[in-house]
């Protein structure tokens, strides 16, 4: 077991605020262990230390996972894990801030949002056009059809679905607009 | 094809440029980064995910191939459209910097 149990909430676009949260909370003596699942954080008790975290991705192709965690470990990162395709590195911060980085350019972070939104928000946006609002439709016309307890509990079990699929789009949306004009702006 | 790639990479960004030139021998990831923090006295520096995502991108594209693996790290070489991509590029560089110091193609 874990010192101490988190709960957080975030989406795939909110990585950065996850990298500083982790940050902050080896600066208080809790250093992250792992996950129960995303958002449920486990933390162990230790001295407070300015440690760096940082998430890459989806990177390494099937197969070339050993030579790409090698290439960190060569850097200095230490490797913890991978949760939701993102791979999670901390480094200590007591080196030249250039080194305390994963990507030294802006077209690599870019790079990495376009890798996020193929991969995660794509595939999300089909399960929303072919399953959540077809279901939402046909549970609402059986329910004005036969008015039954089954129509009425899946109307609503698809309408939450389909509220929290839009308020995804639109916090994930606005979060990949206000990360494309910071790495834009000086590429 | 290989007209397309050219016209891709030039010009080329500085990571793109000094990995390239680096990979005339061959080396690995980590190599390339040391080597050139090097050269350029820390003014460039090559953070690994964008070593990574570089490297890969280049052996896609035909840049560079992979040779062999050492105790997991993978060592690259340049290939001949590599080569091809380095020599358009230095010439243009070289431009860059007759024109700059006041030496033009037409002597005046």
């Amino acid at each position: 077991m874990a010192d101490r149990i988190l709960f957080r909430f975030w989406t795939i676009m909110d990585y950065e605020e996850e990298e500083q949260f982790l940050r902050e909370q080896h600066q208080k003596g809790w250093r992250f262990k792992r996950y129960l699942l995303p958002g449920f954080y486990f933390f162990d008790r230790c001295t407070p230390e300015d440690v760096v975290y940082r998430m890459d991705f989806d990177q390494a192709g099937t197969g070339e996972k050993p030579g790409y965690l090698q290439l960190y470990r060569d850097y200095g990162w230490e490797y913890l894990f991978d949760v939701n395709s993102f791979s999670y590195f901390r480094k200590p911060a007591d080196i030249i801030e250039d080194d305390l980085e994963i990507f030294s350019d802006n077209e690599s972070r870019l790079e990495m949002i376009r890798r996020i939104y193929r991969r995660r928000m794509i595939p999300l946006m089909i399960i929303f056009l072919c399953c959540v609002v077809p279901q939402l439709i046909i549970q609402s016309n059986n329910w004005l059809d036969r008015g039954d307890v089954g129509a009425r509990a899946f109307t609503l079990i698809f309408l939450v679905f389909f509220m929290l699929y839009v308020w995804l789009f639109v916090h994930c949306g606005r979060k990949i607009r206000r990360l494309r004009q910071k790495y834009e702006r000086d590429v | 094809m290989q007209d397309r790639i050219k016209r891709i990479y030039v010009p080329m960004t500085e990571t793109g440029f000094y990995i390239l030139f680096c990979l005339q021998n061959e080396m690995h990831g980590y190599n390339i980064g040391q080597r050139v923090k090097q050269m350029t006295g820390g003014a460039v520096t090559i953070s690994p995910g964008t070593m990574y995502g570089t490297l890969s991108k280049m052996e896609k594209d035909g840049l560079i191939r992979f040779v062999r693996e050492e105790e997991k790290r993978k060592l690259y070489v340049m290939t001949e459209l590599g080569r091809e991509v380095l020599e358009i590029e230095l010439h243009r560089i070289e431009r860059l910097y007759k024109n700059s110091k006041g030496e033009y193609a037409d002597g005046r």
